[in-house]
This record gives structure tokens, sequence and C-alpha cells, in this order.
């Protein structure tokens, strides 16, 4: 849809006008506000100084102590400076640089993710600036292009201190699966069906295994396409406006899913994994203004974004003859279709604004207010899109297959697609669903003495959810809907089905099931109440305490009210002349009111009005054990360190050691028990010389999750930990620990005939999912126990790479350089273990074969130009 | 126009006197005292007012951005008088061949010529007469280095002057400014170190990793943003000048956040998952870091642990949901499960960020 489309379907005339009002003045997306900050890609992410050499001269005649930032880092050495020439008014400086690259015909998913390198392909980059003295008018073009589906240039025109206008245009690839097999035709669309050679619904398994070996290999991504403009301006020297306008547009497929109940027993249900289509487009805007005076300042500004979809569902074809527990006599309908809804097209809109005092003394008072709205009412797809009839009957004599023919009391467990299929079936025929976000924040901040500072500040927000929903058939006056394709019926006929909650309808034979009927509703409050000192005990050492409570009161949670409260100490320390310390130390303890497990009967059937008159004697099962508790809103102590030291050595060098680590304990017996992380960091940083940089880093990173579960019973009567619903013997416990270790070293030199950038990253990841059951009940193939060892195999991830680039002046405008990236990967994810040997599992279809090892090179030969 | 480059061809040739006098540029240390004062006694005179007239009359009034700019203030010599761009020039002619193609100096000359109180150098650096007469000694001019003399709050309160409000409202008492950090940590306006936004290093996000290499190596892993590939900036989710609301619970808004929350973060790029959904799952809707690891992660998606780990630390409802997964269930085990294999859980309950389809309260449609 087009952008003018869209805007004048949803943006409010009021936020239209404020809008155009900007325009006269208006910025980029900046860092307060809004993305698109950044524009490169993978042959340059500085995005344009990868052809830029280092400038033999430096930056100053100075001592190389003075060379460094407040906080000790070493300055960068600067690039040769440009030499413009003139064009009129305007001095011209810049660069093209054209080449081409080659590389492998394999493709891998962890190689390309966001780079579509060509296998062979002209590539193309440039920067131009004009600059006209006389009145400080700029402009910039620079783009780069690697492939079609992975390129961006962008325009900027303006005047320094004025304004700045920038258009721009980028492709990023998104690549999701180098080796899926779709066996289905009409893949990136939304109709998925089975080639000729697969009956839907009546399938074996070889069959589908057989289809599935011979079909091709294909690559399944989703390409960003985003156009842009950014205009921001000054209208006074302390007024400011700003507006950024973006529409994106998604195109592709993706692997994803596609349930007709478990594959019990290899027969009675089947799983396979769809493809599904991309195709979208979000319009963006932020639009603000803002004052900058002596005593005051104030920021007020409007965000909106708008989602559309091109599907509202996508449908697919299932091969598979599921199997059915139908009497004798009697046979099942087949499951042939399967359907998935996409996202719903929805609306943003965000209007807030800050105000702040500036007060005597170095303080300031501040109030920042938000109001957001997050909307959408998409029409809704019907439950089903089956045809016919689904369930289990006796089919007319002389036939094996039910039809319409065979409705009727004689076959009560068959229903025909007819009632669920088309939106008649529904309550409602769009969501209509809304969320409204509300922030008031107040901030103080004094400095009574020079050397004490203080600060305070007090936040409410509140999250409003509006959902009516409520799953009813008016056609047949059924509660509930038709879970997992209807697949259930046909397994095991309507009487054992699950969520066809028909309870309030006389007419209907059938016992009730009790499904969910009715939308959580996840409103929340937030309270938040915080304030610090910070004493400067010295001119170069600062001390600091933050104390902070934040209370979160979840309306559809399994506690009313969380608590957290957490203490920070800071320390700066910069007396000593080699040496910045930054030390930061947080103690968190989270609590609450009671945590009850079972919060949601609200939104099941047994919740009507009227079903407790109709059933007396039923009573509601636990929603799970009690024992259980959310890591989210747990119980939880939290200690977390955060230390960064940054040493001279020497006056050419800055050594950089950083200690990071949060230790996280749930008083839980069941659920999240605990989750640490470390990791630890040493940089070295060289400048023997100006046209000489050299740095190496070496980093470790831990991570270590423990939990604890229980296979509890289907249908148990009591939710108690150690009851015979969650017998004790059938609890286990988890650990997850993974461990990271990370180097590499970036060199950057002029010689005499040349210039050199090099780098080298090497990353190896090993994951370890580790567990430990009290008996076989536990599993869910008791058999299994006395084989499943200790866990899983290790889950790696090694990676190696090797930039390089060689400039090699002609001229001192033309250069050649050469561009090499080589990338070796290794993977191992115990996920996709055997789907190269197959992706078919008794029901069980994949699509995605899963990520690949790897070994690739990429090479490229450029001309590079100066103006 | 012509005023600027007779100026600088003034300036050029006095330093090739400079040079002549026997001064070499990248050994300070080694100068003696008497090239040092020939230097000083060479210097021009002030282009401030005392042999500037009135401005050119076509020149055009200074940009608004600009019209605020004035000679910085530097307690540490309230006496110091400005000498104007000139006399600074002919010392730092090195650092002039870098500055001259920034948007700085760009806007401040023309703002100078419009204005002459409207400095060039001394808009950041403070009135230079002491320093011109003393070079050596620390703390006569404002300088943004670790050992200059100049503490952090009059660093940060000059580039306030002029870059006051907007992007940089919330830096009083925020992380950064906490922490002693000085806005030339990242920014180095001197030169055209990035392509954009002045930093100090190569890229933002190059310059946040001088601090934050950890999180940096996040994004080597095996499922990442693509911050590596130049595609996006730590400024895309974070405001690194300080965020609009406190950090209040930690995982419903992040650090540095550039929203309200973490949710509102993330839907800037992945509007898609913001609903509001028919069916919602509250976790999902509560933050994202329930789930997602946002640097990197070596699971699939940004994934915090490996499904179905991930999904059974909130989910024990039955057999189905709270029973052990082994190495027996995985494609090449015994009983293989589509609960292991693949997307795991996400193959059955594939819309897990919430469905809008009347069958999909259980995310399976």
């Amino acid at each position: 849809m087009p952008l003018q489309s869209i805007l004048m379907q949803t943006v409010p005339t009021a936020a239209i006008g404020f809008l155009f009002l900007s325009v006269a003045m208006v910025t980029l997306a900046d860092s307060g506000v809004g993305v698109d900050t950044w524009r490169a890609n993978k042959l340059d992410p500085t995005g344009g100084q990868a052809t830029e050499t280092l400038d033999p001269d430096g930056t100053s005649w100075l001592a190389p102590g003075q060379r460094r930032s407040p906080s000790g880092n070493l300055y960068q050495n600067p690039t040769e400076p440009p030499h413009p020439g003139d064009l009129s008014a305007w001095q011209i400086y810049g660069m093209f640089d054209l080449g081409y690259l080659h590389s492998g015909d394999q493709k891998y998913v962890l190689y390309d993710r966001y780079t579509r390198w060509p296998t062979d392909g002209p590539a193309l980059g440039f920067d131009v600036n004009a600059e006209r003295p006389t009145d400080g008018s700029y402009a910039e073009a620079r783009g780069s292009r690697i492939s079609v589906e992975d390129q961006y240039y962008q325009a900027v025109y303006g005047q320094a201190g004025a304004y700045k206008i920038e258009a721009f245009i980028r492709d990023v690839p998104n690549v999701l699966s180098t080796d899926a097999r779709p066996i289905w035709n009409g893949v990136g669309g939304n109709n998925l069906t089975l080639p000729g050679s697969l009956a839907p619904g009546g399938s074996s398994s070889a069959q589908v295994a057989a289809v599935s070996a011979g079909a091709p290999l294909q690559r399944l991504e989703v390409d960003r396409k985003k156009y842009g403009i950014n205009l921001s301006g000054y209208l006074t020297p302390a007024w400011t406006a700003y507006l950024n306008l973006s529409d994106e547009r998604r195109e592709g497929a993706r692997p994803y899913g596609g349930p007709f109940g478990e594959d019990w027993g290899g027969s009675l249900g089947a799983v396979v994994e769809t493809v599904k289509p991309i195709s979208d487009t979000t319009v963006n805007l932020n639009s603000g203004v803002r004052y900058a005076g002596q005593s005051w300042r104030t920021d007020l500004g409007f965000s909106g974004s708008f989602y559309r979809d091109k599907y509202l569902s996508y449908s697919f074809q299932q091969p598979f003859a599921i199997g059915t527990f139908a009497p004798p006599g009697s046979v099942s309908a087949p499951i042939t279709v399967g359907q998935m809804s996409m996202e719903p097209d929805n609306d943003y809109y965000n209007l807030h604004g800050a105000l702040t005092r500036v007060l005597p003394k170095n303080g300031e008072l501040s109030l920042t207010v938000s109001e957001v709205l997050m909307r959408q009412n998409d029409s809704l797809i019907p439950p089903t899109n089956c045809q016919g009839v689904i369930g289990i009957g006796t089919p007319t004599a002389g036939s094996t297959q039910l039809g319409l023919q065979n409705l009727g009391p004689q076959n009560p467990g068959l229903i025909p697609c007819s009632q669920w299929n088309t939106t008649a079936a529904l309550s409602q025929r769009t969501a209509d669903v809304n969320l409204r976000n509300t922030l008031v924040e107040a901030k103080l901040a004094l400095q009574p003495i020079t050397s004490l500072s203080v600060n305070a500040g007090i936040k409410y927000f509140r999250q409003k959810y509006d959902n009516d929903y409520i799953a009813y058939n008016p056609i047949n006056q059924n509660y509930g809907y038709l879970t997992e394709n209807g697949v259930f019926f046909s397994t095991f006929g309507v009487p054992a089905s699950i969520a066809n909650g028909n309870a309030l309808n006389a007419a209907n034979p059938l016992p009730p099931v009790i499904g969910r009927i009715r939308p959580f509703i996840l409103s929340m409050d937030e309270y938040n109440v915080y304030g610090g000192v910070s004493w400067k005990f010295s001119e170069r050492n600062v001390l600091g305490l933050t104390y902070n409570f934040d209370q979160y009161k979840p309306t559809s949670r399994e506690r009313e009210r969380v608590d957290d409260n957490s203490i920070k100490l800071t320390w700066t320390e910069r007396e000593i002349d080699w040496l910045t310390l930054r030390a930061n130390y947080t103690l968190l303890k989270q609590s609450g009111g009671t945590y009850n497990g079972d919060v949601y009967g609200y939104t099941y059937l047994s919740a009507l009005p009227g079903f407790v008159a109709a059933y007396p004697s039923y009573v509601p099962g636990p929603g799970t054990v009690d024992a259980l508790r959310k890591y989210d809103i747990a119980d939880r102590t939290d200690n977390k360190i955060d230390l960064m030291a940054t040493v001279v050595p020497h006056e050419d060098m800055t050594v950089t050691g950083t200690v990071r680590g949060e230790w996280s304990r749930n008083s839980a017996v069941i659920g999240r028990q605990r989750y640490d992380t470390f990791a630890a960091t040493l940089q070295w940083e060289w400048q023997p010389a100006p046209a000489t940089d050299l740095s190496v880093y070496l980093s470790y990173d831990r991570s270590n999750l423990d939990l604890s579960n229980v296979a509890g019973q289907f249908g148990a009567a009591s939710g108690v930990l150690g009851s015979a619903g969650y017998p004790l013997a059938n609890q286990w416990w988890e650990g997850d620990n993974e461990r990271n270790y990370s180097a590499g070293t970036t060199l950057q030199k002029n010689f005499r005939l040349f210039s050199v950038a090099l780098s080298y990253n090497y990353l190896y990841s090993r994951g370890l999912t580790s567990y430990t059951a009290a008996s076989p009940g536990a599993l869910v193939y008791p058999q299994d126990f006395p084989t499943i060892g200790s866990g899983f195999s290790p889950m790696t991830y090694r990676v190696n790479s090797v930039t390089a680039s060689v400039i090699v002046p002609f001229t001192p405008r033309v250069s050649f350089r050469l561009f090499d990236y080589y990338e070796r990967g290794h993977v191992d994810d115990w996920h996709y273990a055997g789907f190269d040997q197959s992706l078919v599992y008794g029901h069980e279809l994949y699509t995605d074969g899963g990520p690949q090892s790897y070994s690739e090179n990429l090479v490229g030969v450029f001309i590079s130009v100066k103006l | 126009m012509g005023c600027w480059r007779v100026s600088l061809a003034c300036v050029t040739a006095l330093w090739s006197l400079t040079i002549s006098a026997g001064l070499e540029q990248q050994a300070p240390s080694g100068q003696s005292q008497q090239n040092l004062d020939q230097i000083y006694q060479s210097l021009p005179q002030t282009d401030l007012s005392s042999d500037r007239v009135a401005p050119v009359a076509h020149v055009p009034q200074p940009a608004p951005g600009f019209a605020r700019a004035h000679v910085a203030d530097n307690p540490l010599v309230p006496d110091a008088r400005p000498v104007g761009e000139k006399t600074c020039i002919a010392c730092h002619q090195l650092e002039t061949s870098h500055f001259t193609h920034t948007l700085h100096a760009l806007g401040l000359h023309v703002a100078n010529r419009s204005d002459p109180r409207i400095p060039v150098c001394e808009a950041c650096h403070g009135a230079g007469s002491q320093h011109a007469g003393n070079p050596q000694a620390k703390g006569l001019i404002i300088g943004y280095t670790k050992n200059s003399g100049t503490t952090i709050e009059v660093q940060t309160k000059t580039c306030i002057t002029c870059h006051a409000g907007g992007p940089r409202d919330h830096w009083v008492n925020s992380v950064h400014q906490l922490n002693g950090l000085s806005c030339s940590d990242c920014h180095n306006p001197m030169s055209k170190f990035s392509t954009e936004g002045l930093m100090a290093k190569a890229s933002i996000n190059d310059t946040c990793a001088q601090c934050h290499t950890d999180i940096r190596q996040q994004f080597n892993r095996r499922s990442h943003m693509p911050l590596p590939e130049g595609q996006m900036s730590c400024d895309d989710c974070h405001n690194p000048h300080g965020a609009s609301t406190n950090t209040g619970n930690p995982l419903l808004n992040g650090p540095l956040l550039k929203t309200n929350t973490v949710n509102e973060t993330c839907y800037q790029c992945h509007a898609e998952k913001r609903g509001p959904w028919l069916w919602e799952h509250p976790p999902v809707r509560e933050s994202c870091l329930n789930c997602h690891s946002p640097h990197g992660s070596n699971q699939a998606s940004l994934l915090v642990a490996p499904v179905p780990v991930l999904c059974q630390q909130c989910h024990a409802a039955n057999n189905h949901s709270g029973a052990l997964q082994t190495r027996q269930n995985i494609g090449t085990g015994a009983n293989p499960e589509a609960q292991v294999m693949g997307r795991a859980c996400l193959t059955c309950h594939a819309n897990i960020h919430g469905s809008n389809a009347p069958s999909g309260p259980r995310f399976h449609q």
C-alpha cells in the first residue's frame, strides 16, 4: 500500500497537520528518537572509513600523553584530510570506489545472515561531499552496493547550524535458511499446496519422506527495503524541530509452524514445519519541536508507526494420513488443510513531552509525560479453513469416506466445516484490541555544594489493555474454538476433543470441554521512586549511592504485586594519571504479594455466567503445579558488579580491562532457580606512530541457568507438588551452561608504497545442557531412562574471520584496493541432529535443515578515485 | 571568502617561518625555551576585535545553531582574553587541516565572519591568551584530554552551551554522567574520524565498544542483531546521553533506552510483533527480554536458552510441557520428539508472540 494512502487512512488529521508543520523546520534520526542512525554494510561497517588511509602527520605536535580522551583511551589517529577542489563557490571532495566481488557458489545461513555477497558481481561505493564556506551550506551523497539485496544510498543537504535534509534508501537481507526443503508449491505466497504425488491427509510417512528428500534446497530469506526522509532545523537559536518519515517493506518467506496435534505414537497427529510468507509495510514517523533556553527546556514530540500485512493468513495442505480412535465400523474424516494467522495490521501513536526548569547551583527539575496508543482492529479469520466435514462417523454403506451426507444424529461426532470455516462463526468480525501506555515522571537534581550532588525522581507507568473478545460461535451456539486445525475431532472424536466449549448449549448433548474463551487482560501499573547522592571527595574521585524502588502491579499475573528494591554503589577514580577506574555494584531484591499459579480461570469457559448452575459438580483442575515460580515475578536476589579500568602503561598504549557479573537467585522449587552471567575482557591498543594502529582483545563470557520441573499427569486433581498429579518422583533438574571465548586483533598501517588494514576475530562458544531426573516418570518416554545420559551433546559455534584490505596508490587521487574476507564457521546444534539424513520423523515434517558449518572466502578488487 | 583565504595564506606563511625556526612537529618535549619564545613573539594579533573593523557586508547572519556560541568560560583562567583563530592556527596548523572539514568548522567560520564576537577555536577551548603565553601549563585552555587540567564538568558544560536539550535533555544523572564520562570520551570534533556523528572512533559501534567490549562480542554470536554488518548501531536502541525515563524495573525498562519500555524499543524495527493481539502471551507483552538476549545469542533467534529449556522455565502444566526432554528425543535419538527438534516447541506454538486467529489461544494458529 502506498505510503500516502496509509497515512491518509491511519494518521489522525491533527497528526498530519503537526507533521507538515514540522516539515518546515526539521532533523535526522538522532540519539533521542527513532532508528536508522547508521547506514553501512559488511563491506565497510564504518560507512566510508575503510577506503581512507591514516594521515602520517597525525593530529598534533602535542605531547603524546595529551592524545587521550578524558577516560584515558587513545584518540584515534585521523585519516588523511581531504584536498577539496573548487566548483564555483563550492568545495568538493570525496571518493568513488568501483570494484568487483567474487565469492563461492555455496550459501550458508550463518555466513550470509545479513549480507548478500554475490557469487560474482560489481560493487560500488561512493562518498561525495560539497561545502560552501560562504554560507555554511553542505551536501553529501553516500552509498554502497554489494548486491541488489544489500545496498544503501543516501543524500544530505543542509546548512551548518540551520537545517538538514536527508533522504535514504536501503536494502537489508535477512537470511533464515539456506538448506530448506519445503515440499509445497507456492512458497512465498499464502497458499501452500502439496505436489501431486502426495495426497492431502492421505500420505504415508515414507511417501512424505521421499518427496522431502527430493525437494530442491531453497534459500528462505526476508529482504527489508526502506525509504526515508529526515528533516531537522533551527527555528530560532533556542527552538529546533525535526521530522523523520520512513517506509519499510519486507518481502520473503521464513520457516514457520503447522500443528495438527502432537505426533502421538507416530500416527495420531502431525507436525509440519511450513513456510510463512512475509509481505508487509511499516510506515514510521517521528516529529517534534525542542526548546533549549537558559532557564527552560522542553521536548515535545509525536511518533507514529503503521504496520500493514498483505495477508491475513496463509493456508497449507497437510500430507499425513492421521490416525484415529474411531470405533470399529467408523472412520475419521481426513484432516487435509491448516492455516496460520499473520500479524495484524496495527497502529502506534506516541505523544510525549518533557519540560525542564534549570535551577540554581547546577540543579534541574524536569517533568516527562508520555501517552501511547497501540491499536489493531484487523479482520479476523474463520476458526478453521477445512472443507466438508471433520470428525468421526460411520460412512454410507459401501463407502469408506465421510461426507456431508453423513451428518445427523447418527453421527454425533461428525460436524460440518461450514459451521466453523466462515467469519459468521465468530462473535465479532474484527479484533478491536487497544493497548494504552501512560507515563508520568518527575526528576530533581541539585548540587547544594560543589562536592555533593543529589537527585531524586518519581515515576508512574500504566498499561491499559482493552480486549472484549469472546470465542463464541453464533451459528451453532458453541463456545470455544477448533484447536490445531480440528485434528482432535478426527483423532478422538468430538466427545474427547478439547476446547470445544459447548457447555451452555443445551441442545448439544455433548459434555463440556473447558477451554479458553476469553483473552488475558494484561493491564498493569508501575510505581517507581528513586534517589541518590554523589560525593566528590576529591577533584577526580566520586562516590555515588542510588536507591530504587519499583512496584509492578499486573492485573493478570500470578502475583498482584511485585516489588523491586535495589541499591547501587558507584565509584569513579581518575586521580591517578595512568588509571581511570569505574566500579559499580548493584544489589536487587525482588519480592511481592502472594503467588497464585491459577489466576487465569476467568478466561475459561467455566467462568461464564450460568456455568456453575448448569454444572454444579464441576471442579476446576489445577492450571499448573503450585511450586512453580515464573522467574520474571518470582522472589529473586541479584548481585551485580561492573568494573572498568583504563590503564596507561606507556604514552602510546592503552590497556582496558572490564569485568561484569550478575548473580541471580530465584527462590523457586519449580522453575528458574539460578541465572548467572559473567564476562571479562582485556584490550590493548597501541599507536606507535600516526600511521600505525594496533589493537588486541581477549574476552571470556559465561552464563549458567538452572531450573527444575516436574512431569505432571493429565487431568491432575491437585496441583500440589508431591501429590498424585505432580509426584516428586517425576521431578527433574536441568542446567544450561554456556562459555564463550573471543579474541581478535586489528592493524592499520601505512607502508611506503601501500597501506594495510587487517582484522582477525575468533569466537568459540560451547553450550552444555545437562539434566538429572528423579525417576523414569520424569520423562516423556520412561523407557529411555537408562540411556538418557547426563545431558545433550554440546552445542558449539566456532568462527574465525579475517578481513584484509590493501590500498596501493597509483597517484595521489587514484588507488587500487584489494579486499579479502575469509570466514570459517563450525556449528553443532542438537535441535537439527539427523536432519542431514531425513526431515521426516513419523508424522513430523521439517523444512529447515538447520545452520551449516562453512568455510567461505570473498575477494574484491576496487579502483578508488578521490575527487 | 577572500578574507578567509588571505588569513589562511598568512598563517601558512607563519607556519613555514616557525618550521624554519627549527620546530619539530613530533618532538615538542625537545623544544628549547628559546624556540618557544620565538614562536610566541611571532603569533599574529587576535582577529576577534583589534584587527577586525567590521563584518563583511554581504556575509549572512550567523546560523541559529551557532548564534549562541561564545568564548567558552574557563574558570581556571577567568582573566584570559580571546586571541582568535589566526593565533591558534599559528601553532595548530595540523589540527586545522583536519578540523576545517567538520561541520563545526564550517558553521563557526561563517558565524565568525558574520559576528566577530563568535569565536572558532575558543568557542570550545576558551580564551587563549594565557595558553598562548604558556602553552605547556595545564588548564590555561579548556582541554578535552585526560590530563588537560580541565574538569569533566567544565568540558561537558562547554559542549552543552550549544548542545543543550533535545537528545541530551536527560544527561544529568544519566548512568554515563554519574560514571564521570565526558562528551569527548565518545566524540572528537577535531576531525571526521567517523563518516557521521563526529565520533571518537570510526563508527558509533566502535565508539561504544571502547568500554563495552563484552557487549560488542555478543554481537559475534550465532544469532545477533545486524550490528557487525554495519546495518544498525547501538544508538538505534540506546540513547547514550540519557534516557527520558528511569530504568525502574530493569526487565520492563532497560538501561538508556530511547523509548519508555523495552518492548517499545524493539517494536521500532519489529512492528509486526507489536500487536496488541487477540490472544496475548503474558511474558511477551511484559518484556521481550524474558526470552531474548538483545545483543546476541548462540541459540536461534537471540533466545536466552535453548528451546524447550527456555519454555520449561515457566510451563509445567502436565506431561506435555513438564516432562524432561532428553538426548533420546532428538533426531538421532530413540524417540524423536517435535518439542526438541528443529524449532522445537515453536513448530506447533508458532505464533508465540501472540495470535490473531480465533483458534489461536495457544498460539497454534
